[in-house]
């Protein structure tokens, strides 16, 4: 029972962090058809930024939180901005795109590395409550407070998409671009609101994941690593698919710590990948939800 | 007398091929006008250059005294969702709608501005007094739904907008004219106020009565005379 309950509690928390991390991906890419590899230096630049917050200015838990996810969200603009809005219409775009978020990844972990060195940061701890007994495990605040904060955060993420006017907006982009066009949708205004919400949520991933990744130069690779992995797995644009295959990769990695060993995780949350997309290319979430065609 | 939309000289095409040749056409407000002429003489070509979606343009499109035309050799869509924000709706030939989203969400994107997304409801039941076989729909996805309801939708989602210029391409094309004709009704039914909505079709019979002028087109042009976008032509169907 300890052991169940330990294992689950590791596969939510790793699932609300990675989970915010592959929403943005995967909604980047299915309403402007850009990959975005940079989502991976937003995440390190967000972590950065929560610590500066919280190291110079005040450890307030809220404050702290903010500044992640308003250092996030920048980022994300900047990325708009350099491998988005100048090179949309030309030939070849989603290799230019990806070779120039690829590339944005790489300055941006220089830039980390000449300003702040290669040392980690540590991010102040935000969920200062106490530990909860569950059936004899101990759970951590953090565990608590990350998986809490991500269910609400996602939840309203997915009522913006489902029910406000810009949602709409964007998975009228994602369903047929011409169309969006011809009822108003200007692309840029919701490239920069989709570059925004997705650089807010991987800023607040990087302050909940915090205990595991801390802040240093390289450390969003894995995080990146696992958020296109999920975006892939749920069908890249579905965001109930993302869900769903963020509490997969989840399960499979805390299992695998748990009861074949740490060094592992990648091998079987592969393996698990590539066999589900061999039976269904589109993910999880492909036939249930709207997805952008890949050759369009 | 000014026209709401005054095309001047405008010529357009895709690539190499120039579809529509120095063209000049006034639309008054408050007028139903429909341009008449077969499959290829540039109706279709017309409509998308007025939402600049055609691959190069030239000429001046007046909207109500201000330009949203101009030269344009490249970039097809730059300015599309200006335009339309400007108040033009094009409801194109088949339909430019959204098959993951229910009904409802089709039309709703429609609005063109947060003032009007606020009363959002009531303009949606005025739509659907327009088109009554909606109503039960409404939560139904459309990629399900057949052809003369897809119109439908098409349909209502223009005029969910602040828009003053309706362009409606072919509404009766592919439908049973049972149901062309409950379209074409339906259209009849909008009130203009000073706005104005310029039909395009190749069916005179399904017009007549209907409209306040008729103009015909033939070669990229615009013909004063509906019957001369017919005249010597052997139409094959």
């Amino acid at each position: 029972m300890e052991t169940l309950v330990a294992v689950l509690v590791s596969t939510l928390s790793l699932a609300a962090g990675y989970g915010l991390l592959a929403i943005g991906i995967s909604l980047t890419w299915s309403s402007l058809g850009l990959l975005n590899l940079a989502h991976g230096i937003t995440f390190g630049f967000a972590g950065y930024g929560a610590w500066w917050f919280g190291t110079e200015v005040s450890a307030n838990p809220v404050g702290v939180v903010i500044a992640g996810v308003v250092t996030g969200a920048f980022t994300g603009l900047v990325v708009v901005a350099v491998a988005f809005l100048p090179i949309k219409r030309q030939e070849n775009f989603p290799v230019r795109s990806l070779t120039i978020t690829l590339a944005l990844n790489l300055v941006g972990t220089q830039i980390l590395l000449r300003v702040f060195g290669p040392k980690a940061k540590n991010i102040p701890s935000v969920f200062t409550f106490d530990s909860i007994n569950l059936f004899g495990t101990v759970i951590l605040p953090d565990r608590t407070g990350m998986i809490v904060t991500a269910a609400v955060v996602l939840l309203a993420t997915l009522i913006w998409f489902r029910r406000s006017r810009s949602g709409l907006r964007v998975r009228a982009l994602m369903q047929n671009p011409e169309g969006a066009a011809l009822v108003g949708v200007s692309l840029n205004r919701t490239a920069v609101v989709v570059m925004m919400v997705s650089g807010a949520l991987a800023g607040l991933s990087a302050v909940l994941l915090q205990e595991i990744f801390f802040a240093s130069p390289y450390s969003w690779s894995t995080p990146l690593i696992k958020g296109l992995v999920i975006a892939l797995l749920g069908g890249l644009g579905s965001i109930p698919g993302a869900l769903l295959a963020a509490l997969v990769l989840g399960a499979t990695e805390a299992g695998t710590a748990r009861f074949v060993g740490g060094q592992y995780v990648l091998y079987t949350q592969f393996a698990l990948v590539v066999g589900v997309l061999l039976a269904r290319p589109r993910g999880i979430g492909g036939l249930l939800d709207e997805v952008r065609e890949a050759d369009e | 007398m000014t026209g709401l939309l005054e095309i001047r000289s405008l010529s357009a095409g895709y690539g190499p091929m120039r579809v529509i040749h120095d063209l000049d056409l006034v639309v008054h407000a408050g007028e139903r006008l429909a341009i008449m002429g077969l499959n290829g003489h540039g109706k279709t070509t017309l409509f998308r250059a007025i939402l600049g979606l055609t691959d190069w343009q030239t000429g001046s499109i007046l909207l109500g005294g201000r330009e949203i035309g101009g030269r344009r050799m490249s970039a097809p869509g730059r300015r599309t969702h200006r335009i339309a924000a400007s108040g033009v709706a094009l409801l194109p030939q088949g339909d430019a709608i959204f098959p993951g989203l229910t009904v409802e969400q089709n039309v709703l994107t429609g609005v063109t501005s947060s003032g009007t997304w606020r009363r959002r409801r009531g303009r949606l039941d005025s739509v659907l007094e327009i088109f009554p076989p909606l109503r039960p729909l409404l939560d139904m996805p459309v990629g399900k739904m057949s052809g003369g309801e897809r119109r439908m939708v098409s349909l209502a989602r223009g005029l969910m907008g602040d828009n003053r210029v309706f362009l409606v391409d072919e509404p009766s094309l592919g439908l049973a004219p049972k149901i062309a004709a409950g379209v074409i009704d339906a259209l009849g039914q909008v009130e203009l106020g000073e706005g104005a909505m310029v039909i395009a079709e190749q069916s005179i019979p399904l017009l007549s009565g209907r409209m306040d002028r008729i103009l015909g087109m033939h070669s990229g042009q615009i013909k004063q005379d509906a019957a001369d976008a017919f005249a010597g032509i052997s139409v094959d169907h």
